[in-house]
């Protein structure tokens, strides 16, 4: 064989190899299956306000400046900037026309926890899914129907327009096959019931890892640096360390980390303060249990250094205040 | 004998206004570590963890008011950047954002001192209304103009 015809057979042997692989993951099965939700119990709304605090969904979609107290308007609107665009935050109140009032349970799922919108279109994961489909789908249920008793809103964002080649939101699928794995993040040996519960809390509805976990060139979270840090998606500041390591949040107390979520106050008494705001608040809502849950996780998590560069959240490295 | 203590106590003046103006990072560092320092106290009173005293809540009142009268006088147009400081670019981008959220601190501030009286607010519950507003003021200023870099 010459080596042109050898260096030929090579380049299609490739181009079928990669020709398989497109096929592969386009043809994946990207909607959940409807066993998922088959048997489920009746929704319920209250346990879905729960839900809907240890989800966060009001920092992004609420109208801003509407705080928590009132109910919450989710007109979306606000623009997310990031290296790769601006976000725009959907409407996703009742509304039949502006917002998600006809959707139904299966539209809902398939959003939140695959990152599918109702006409099969993919969602650019701003919007955290990676990590919402790591949620039990009864909780997804109790949560579609809280948010059907929220008020309308007639308010229509801009859609999404990110440059090329993310302008391809058929690319997502790819990205998914990479990056979306409903598995737990962290594997225990032995963990109590009130780690696991924390574990469900942190690495589905609460979507921790989507500010706390470093990401890559092309936005995938590096998992093996779980929750050590990164730097904001906009560029602008970062979401420190919260692993139990001495650059992190290693000399909180789980009380401590419980009166954090209560009151926004550190140990040391500075204040929560950047995006964290509107976090501690939703997290304000929930029982004291899911609190202390959310503490044991994140004491028995590996330790790991910053990712982030040097770490001003331990008491023990830098200097008192915040000028 | 007068007018030497007056040179002497305007001499401390103007030297202490020298080494802020110097380093305005540094003044306003410490008073967020006195308003620290006043919060935890604060807390550990709610909390009851520290006897209620109208004299203590009194002299943390005293103190965050002395810091909202004066924290807005430290960030100066060029103190904003380097690793030292987790003071935002937005206080210099957003002028009159930054003014109207320090002028909410030194009103509320101002009327937990008053509300407290010549002795302190009178007991627990009195000392909680009138500091929460302040604890407020905390987050959302520290919402929108700090950076943690």
């Amino acid at each position: 064989m010459s080596g042109r015809r050898l260096r030929g057979f090579l380049l299609a042997g490739a181009a079928i190899v990669a020709a398989a692989v497109v096929l592969f993951v386009l043809s994946m099965p990207a909607r959940l299956s409807p066993k998922v939700l088959a048997g489920l119990s009746r929704a319920d709304a209250a346990h879905g306000e729960e839900v809907f605090w240890a989800s966060g969904c009001a920092a992004c979609h609420a109208q801003p400046g509407v705080k928590s107290g009132d109910r919450p308007v989710l007109s979306g609107g606000l623009e997310l900037k990031s290296g790769f665009g601006t976000f725009v935050v959907p409407n996703i109140s009742p509304d039949p026309v502006h917002g998600i009032g006809k959707w139904t349970l299966a539209d809902f799922a398939n959003a939140v926890m695959r990152g599918v919108s109702p006409g099969g279109r993919n969602y650019y994961p701003a919007f955290p899914y990676t990590s919402f489909s790591r949620m039990h789908p009864q909780d997804v249920a109790d949560l579609f129907a809280y948010l059907k008793t929220l008020p309308p809103s007639a308010n229509d964002p801009r859609e999404t327009s990110l440059a090329f080649p993310y302008s391809i939101r058929r690319g997502v699928d790819l990205w998914k096959w990479l990056y979306l794995h409903p598995g737990t993040v962290v594997s225990f040996n032995s963990a109590s019931d009130i780690v696991r519960r924390g574990q469900y809390l942190v690495e589905g509805p609460g979507h921790c890892g989507e500010c706390h976990t470093p990401r890559n060139a092309i936005g995938g979270q590096v998992l093996s640096k779980w929750l050590s840090g990164a730097r904001m998606p906009d560029g602008k500041g970062k979401a420190p360390n919260i692993t139990p390591h001495r650059s992190g949040i290693g000399d909180w107390t789980a009380p401590e980390m419980v009166s954090f979520f209560q009151t926004g106050f550190t140990p040391d008494f500075d204040s929560v303060g950047g995006a964290m705001v509107e976090v501690q608040e939703n997290l304000a809502h929930l029982p004291k249990s899911d609190l202390e849950a959310i503490a044991a996780y994140l004491k028995a998590i590996p330790p790991l250094p910053s990712s982030a560069g040097k770490d001003s959240h331990s008491r023990s490295e830098d200097e008192e205040g915040a000028g | 004998m007068k007018t030497l203590m007056m040179a002497a106590a305007l001499a401390i003046l103007s030297v202490s206004a020298a080494s802020a103006q110097s380093d305005p990072v540094a003044v306003r560092k410490a008073i967020m570590a006195s308003n620290g320092a006043s919060a935890g106290l604060a807390v550990k009173l709610m909390k009851g963890e520290v006897r209620y005293d109208p004299a203590i809540a009194k002299a943390v009142l005293e103190a965050i008011n002395v810091n909202a009268l004066t924290i807005g006088n430290y960030f100066p147009e060029g103190s904003g950047s380097g690793r030292e400081t987790e003071a935002s670019p937005k206080i210099w981008e957003d002028p009159a954002g930054f003014a109207k959220i320090v002028a909410k601190f030194q009103a509320d501030a101002g009327e937990a001192l008053k509300a407290g009286g010549k002795r302190g607010p009178a007991d627990l519950a009195a000392f909680k209304t009138a500091i929460e507003p302040v604890f407020g003021d905390c987050k959302s200023c520290h919402q929108v103009y700090r950076l943690d870099r």
